[in-house]
């Protein structure tokens, strides 16, 4: 049989143990208790039809993945996956077809065209940039983007 | 470790005083006063990355307060917050008419602003390479945690909630292996605090925190620090050999906290749904750990075993199956493959288990050891089933640590006297002699329930190829050959077949034995009895056979 050995019966504390566990078993931990607080996106499970993707893709979690988004996807990950390792890959991909952060407006800027001045301090042209607050991509003329802003870190 | 005032003293300090309530006048209000500060702090935008410039404030708000004056007043502080936070959660998670979602973020948002105060202080306790002050902080305060968790649990009983201490330990774990220099230099310390408040929370003491619990054990971070630096060969700087493996032991522990758990509920097979999950958890780590780090399950695969009830077949066969990563497992299969030219027969496995010490009383080991060495008394033999035997309820007769423990120690001792003799084990020098001698008489003289335990104990050593493998293979097919009764040989064939009749994986080692026992005519297996007992046990063997006998497809 699947009990070679017999039942043996349970003690007083593996009854207690028994209880206890049964409890508990009511308010599980949530899959968002051990990680950090995700403000515009928390978990939200749901049972999903099994004929639905129950995983994502394999290897969306590479960089070649995250290229293959669109300049929209990425600014959405960006903004609204803070402190996550799609942020990061987010922003590599970014970076890679040439936008720029900007440090003190916090929004990615791309240059529309070769700059009118490039000085050591800072470059000035039309530059092409996304509005997180009207979520779009907006065209500025005439934009001064100082270096010390330029968010210039070498993402390893 | 365990000097007056070291680490583990610390860790119990405040395990006790977490039911200590003489707080002097005013400081509860104070304590709250200042953890509302500090809440609203972490959250403003001013608080600087890693919430530096907020700290720097806070604690001259401490300072102020006078919370800083005696470190009594500090555990105290630490103490009243543990339990504000504890009972913000409460109060959050009765209100059940709200979202879920932002119930949880409420408990959050003070939890882990609370999480940050105790890691920055003990990041900055102390000068930067006062690394005994910090240390001792954290055990404490982990200790305080500790005593606070198991009075809720004890007190409110089936009513706790592990929210609140699982989110404190986990996010304390992930700010504390954050990879900053102060703390690389204290990693070994810290994850050796964490290990010692786990075992201490182990399932048996806290039941109502073992799903929390589990998590924390097997979370991908915790696994990673524990075990994952010898397999990259790279030690940091503080990382000796031997601290990883102190790491090492100290998960196994953690392990074996849990396998002691669930044992008399498996053994029963009385699977509740909360315990399936909690098995079905474990199943899971275990395979991680069979996939990652299966070094580390083939060095305590004995301690783990001896803690397994014998009727968790799959769950052994996990432990059992694992081999070093560097060696590569012959197909058992191929047809005419020779064991014996095998070169990796001849080393021993890494046994991280005294199994020698666990042989008890010391008088019993020397009465084993005089016997090995001279053959003699006969009278050793005669009494060995009663040195085994500890009850006479059924199911319950032999003390199975024991067993598992004489027959790998007589195991190991007969290889070591094969080899001063100039040989190697095989079926023709393992025989006659003192070592065999014992294991044919436990065979014989043994009951039915105390031969399945006895043989249990030698499958368990039928692992990836090494000398214990091929001296217990040998081993077993030799007491299948010179069984003087059936009811032995239906035994060792019971034994194999149930370990090979579950879903994979399947140790190299069994895989091996069973196929040399059915498909070497010597054994004549076909021609007994019990083979042809009941046309399902038939249709079965032969099905086993016919996957045991088929060429490989190229």
């Amino acid at each position: 049989g699947v009990a070679p050995l017999g039942p043996v019966p349970l003690s007083k504390d593996n009854v207690y143990g028994l209880g206890m566990l049964e409890a508990s078993y009511h308010h599980m931990p949530h899959p968002s208790d051990s990680e950090k607080l995700r403000q515009y996106l928390p978990r939200n499970p749901c049972p999903t039809p099994p004929y639905y993707p129950q995983h994502p893709l394999p290897h969306s979690d590479s960089l070649e993945f995250f290229t293959r988004l669109s300049t929209e996807t990425l600014f959405f990950i960006f903004y609204y996956l803070e402190g996550t390792k799609a942020q990061y890959l987010a922003a590599k991909a970014l970076k890679k077809q040439s936008w720029r952060f900007h440090t003190k407006y916090m929004m990615w800027f791309q240059r529309h065209e070769e700059p009118k001045t490039i000085t050591d301090e800072y470059e000035q042209g039309t530059y092409i940039y996304f509005d997180y607050e009207k979520w779009g991509q907006r065209k500025k003329e005439g934009f001064t983007f100082e270096y010390r802003y330029l968010e210039d870190r070498d993402l390893q | 470790d365990r000097a007056p005032g070291g680490p583990t003293s610390m860790m119990h300090s405040g395990i006790s005083q977490a039911r200590e309530y003489d707080d002097p006048p005013g400081l509860h209000e104070k304590s709250e006063y200042l953890l509302r500060e500090w809440v609203n702090m972490y959250h403003s935008p001013a608080a600087g990355r890693d919430s530096s410039k907020a700290f720097q404030v806070f604690v001259q708000q401490m300072h102020q307060q006078g919370i800083l004056k005696t470190d009594d007043l500090i555990t105290r502080f630490f103490r009243l917050c543990t339990e504000m936070c504890v009972d913000l959660c409460y109060r959050a998670l009765s209100e059940a008419s709200h979202n879920p979602t932002l119930l949880r973020a409420k408990c959050f948002h003070t939890l882990d602003a609370y999480v940050r105060l105790i890691a920055l202080l003990v990041k900055h306790s102390g000068d930067a390479t006062n690394t005994v002050t910090k240390i001792n902080l954290l055990n404490k305060v982990l200790g305080i945690i500790v005593g606070v968790l198991l009075q809720d649990h004890e007190v409110r009983g089936t009513d706790f909630q592990q929210l609140p201490y699982h989110r404190l330990f986990i996010m304390l774990l992930l700010e504390l292996n954050a990879p900053e220099h102060v703390l690389e230099s204290i990693n070994f310390q810290v994850l050796t605090a964490f290990c010692n408040t786990f075992h201490i929370l182990r399932p048996s003491k806290a039941p109502g925190f073992a799903y929390a619990w589990l998590e924390l054990v097997s979370h991908r971070v915790f696994i990673a620090r524990m075990l994952a630096l010898t397999s990259n060969q790279k030690l940091g700087v503080n990382k000796s050999v031997s601290s990883v493996l102190q790491g090492w032991g100290m998960y196994a522990q953690l392990l074996i906290d849990l396998f002691k758990f669930l044992a008399p509920f498996l053994r029963n097979v009385e699977l509740t749904k909360p315990m399936q999950l909690l098995y079905k958890g474990t199943l899971r780590v275990l395979l991680v750990l069979l996939h990652d780090f299966p070094e580390f399950l083939c060095d305590y695969h004995y301690s783990f075993v001896d803690v397994i009830p014998p009727n968790c077949i799959q769950m052994r066969n996990l432990i059992l199956s694992a081999f070093p990563r560097n060696m590569r497992l012959p197909d058992p299969f191929t047809p005419n493959l020779k064991v014996d030219m095998l070169p990796e027969i001849n080393h021993p496995p890494r046994i991280l288990t005294n199994f020698a010490a666990l042989i008890q009383p010391s008088s019993f080991k020397k009465d084993l050891d005089t016997y090995l060495k001279t053959r003699a008394p006969v009278t050793f033999l005669s009494d060995l089933r009663s040195n085994l035997q500890v009850s006479t309820e059924p199911g319950l007769c032999y003390n199975i640590s024991l067993m598992n423990a004489l027959v790998l120690y007589v195991g190991t001792q007969a290889i070591t006297y094969i080899h001063t003799k100039g040989s190697t084990p095989s079926m023709n020098t393992i025989t006659h002699s003192a070592h065999m001698d014992i294991f044919q008489n436990l065979a014989v003289d043994l009951d039915t329930e105390g031969r399945y335990l006895f043989l249990n104990a030698i499958a368990n050593q039928l692992r990836y190829p090494n000398s214990h493998t091929h001296y217990f293979s040998c081993t077993l097919l030799y007491l299948f050959a010179e069984a003087n009764s059936e009811a032995i040989q239906e035994q060792i064939t019971r034994v194999l077949l149930e370990r090979l009749i579950v879903n994979r994986p399947h140790p190299w080692g069994l895989l091996i034995t069973f196929i040399e026992l059915i498909k070497n005519p010597t054994f004549k297996f076909w021609n007994h009895d019990f083979v042809h007992c009941a046309p399902e046990i038939e249709k079965l063997f032969e099905s086993v056979a016919r996957s045991c006998m088929q060429q490989k497809q190229p």
